[in-house]
């Protein structure tokens, strides 16, 4: 009996196959992060709402968001999302597969960043926006100066670590036909007849394995940066 | 439009499949547990070598999508065990063996690296004094590991356990590629009768909040019965 062989030199011709399609899962998570960070913004607000209806919401929302496997999120958003939209006239059956996921993606990941830049707050303390305001900043100048460039310096290193976790949640997208990297890697394979196929996903292994480390060492050049800035403006000694 | 009576049906018929998530998730806690200690220990103490390929292995597992390795090793595990099972002689057809058995691999693999973090920085959290302390007063290095330093690690550790047995649990819902008949694909042959999906993805988002609460809930109260036992010992 004779058992197929490794071919090592096929991982390059996968990856040479692969990369035009990094742009695809790129595009997909900064697009999330982009939606994200406004949602989590939202959720913030809701969850220190005053009135108790809606910070209980935002509350339920991140409970639930944080036990939720992300691919039956996913499912629920690619069958679910068509249905609800039609009963207000609205047909997205032929809507490219990009906008299901970025639409579920963004719901988890601003569960995850609501999470983050809430810890971030709670740090910070409320001591910041109160000096901001008895030295005469206007709510909004408290906010963009004082508060929140300090809860991204604070928050980086987690903002990092979700970053991480979305790229790789991303991956999931294939199963309900995106063509980003996994599709693409799967194609390939389809396209060989199943051949081939350790030597594809090793090719995606590498690009995937890559692209955390890239993000891991921008998020520590970042912190790097912001805590360069902290010391010349004399916050820290 | 909405089927509501099929969505509480498969709520219920989904249920059955918890045992065999929970089971992933444990056991593959269970067998990693030792492993990821050897491996956080490996790394704390620098062992020339083999704390590099630790780190490659760590970095490896964490940096790549699970579902990727789920593809990859269940590509390559039945054809290896079907080429061991030749080599040794014995007649064990692979298509008969339980899938149960790629998913504790894959995930016990998966585990054995995020746990191995878990350890190492609960272990790093614990000062350096503690076991100065314990050697000075006569106890050898095992007891200071297993009397002094283990208790207080894994008081370190259990909200970070907590975080990765749910994130364990919410990646048992990939188990599905591997034919495991965990809650996701039971919902899924439900779903097939009569494209009802919406209704069985909903029916299982409830399912998995609740055991996700549960398993949280579970942590709680472990770690309060920890920190109650602290204060007894300090005699508050």
């Amino acid at each position: 009996m004779e058992y197929r062989i490794f071919y090592i030199q096929y991982i390059p011709v996968a990856l040479a196959k692969l990369l035009p399609y990094l742009w695809v899962t790129l595009g997909i998570t900064v697009a999330t992060a982009f939606f994200a960070l406004g949602l989590s913004v939202l959720i913030v607000k809701g969850q220190l709402c005053k009135y108790k209806f809606i910070s209980k919401m935002a509350q339920a929302y991140v409970v639930a968001l944080r036990c939720t496997p992300p691919i039956v999120l996913l499912f629920i958003v690619f069958f679910g999302l068509p249905q609800v939209l039609l009963s207000f006239g609205i047909n997205i059956n032929f809507w490219p597969k990009a906008i299901f996921v970025v639409t579920a993606l963004t719901l988890l990941y601003a569960a995850s960043l609501s999470e983050i830049f809430r810890g971030a707050l709670d740090t910070l303390g409320k001591g910041q926006y109160e000096a901001a305001i008895s030295i005469g900043l206007t709510d909004f100048q408290a906010y963009t100066r004082i508060v929140i460039p300090q809860l991204f310096r604070i928050a980086l290193p987690n903002l990092g670590n979700s970053y991480i976790s979305l790229l790789k949640e991303g991956s999931l997208a294939y199963t309900i036909g995106l063509i980003d990297l996994m599709g693409q890697g799967n194609l390939i394979i389809a396209r060989n007849y199943g051949g081939y196929t350790i030597e594809t996903y090793i090719a995606l292994a590498i690009i995937y394995w890559a692209l955390t480390i890239l993000t891991e060492q921008v998020f520590k050049f970042l912190e790097k940066i912001a805590a360069v800035k902290q010391v010349k403006k004399g916050v820290v000694q | 439009m909405i089927d509501y009576s099929f969505l509480v049906r498969t709520f219920f018929t989904t249920l059955k499949a918890v045992p065999v998530s929970l089971e992933i998730t444990f056991v593959s806690l269970l067998l990693a547990l030792l492993p990821a200690l050897l491996i956080a220990f490996i790394r704390l103490k620098k062992i020339p070598v083999v704390h590099r390929l630790a780190a490659v292995y760590v970095s490896l597992l964490r940096g790549t999508p699970i579902v990727l390795q789920i593809l990859v090793l269940y590509s390559l595990l039945p054809s290896l065990l079907h080429s061991y099972f030749i080599g040794t002689g014995r007649n064990v057809n692979i298509f008969d063996l339980n899938p149960i058995i790629y998913a504790l691999a894959i995930f016990g693999l998966n585990t054995t690296a995020t746990l191995s973090e878990v350890f190492r920085s609960a272990l790093m959290s614990v000062n350096r004094g503690q076991y100065e302390a314990g050697i000075s007063i006569g106890l050898s290095p095992l007891q200071v590991y297993v009397r002094i330093i283990f208790p207080q690690a894994l008081r370190a550790a259990l909200p970070n356990l907590c975080n990765l047995s749910v994130a364990i649990f919410k990646n048992t819902s990939l188990a599905f590629m591997m034919t495991v008949k965990d809650i996701t694909a039971v919902a899924k042959i439900e779903a097939a009768f009569g494209y009802n999906y919406i209704e069985a993805y909903t029916a299982i988002f409830f399912v998995y909040i609740i055991v996700c609460l549960a398993i949280q809930k579970l942590f709680k109260i472990s770690e309060d019965k920890l920190s109650f036992r602290d204060m007894k010992k300090a005699g508050a």
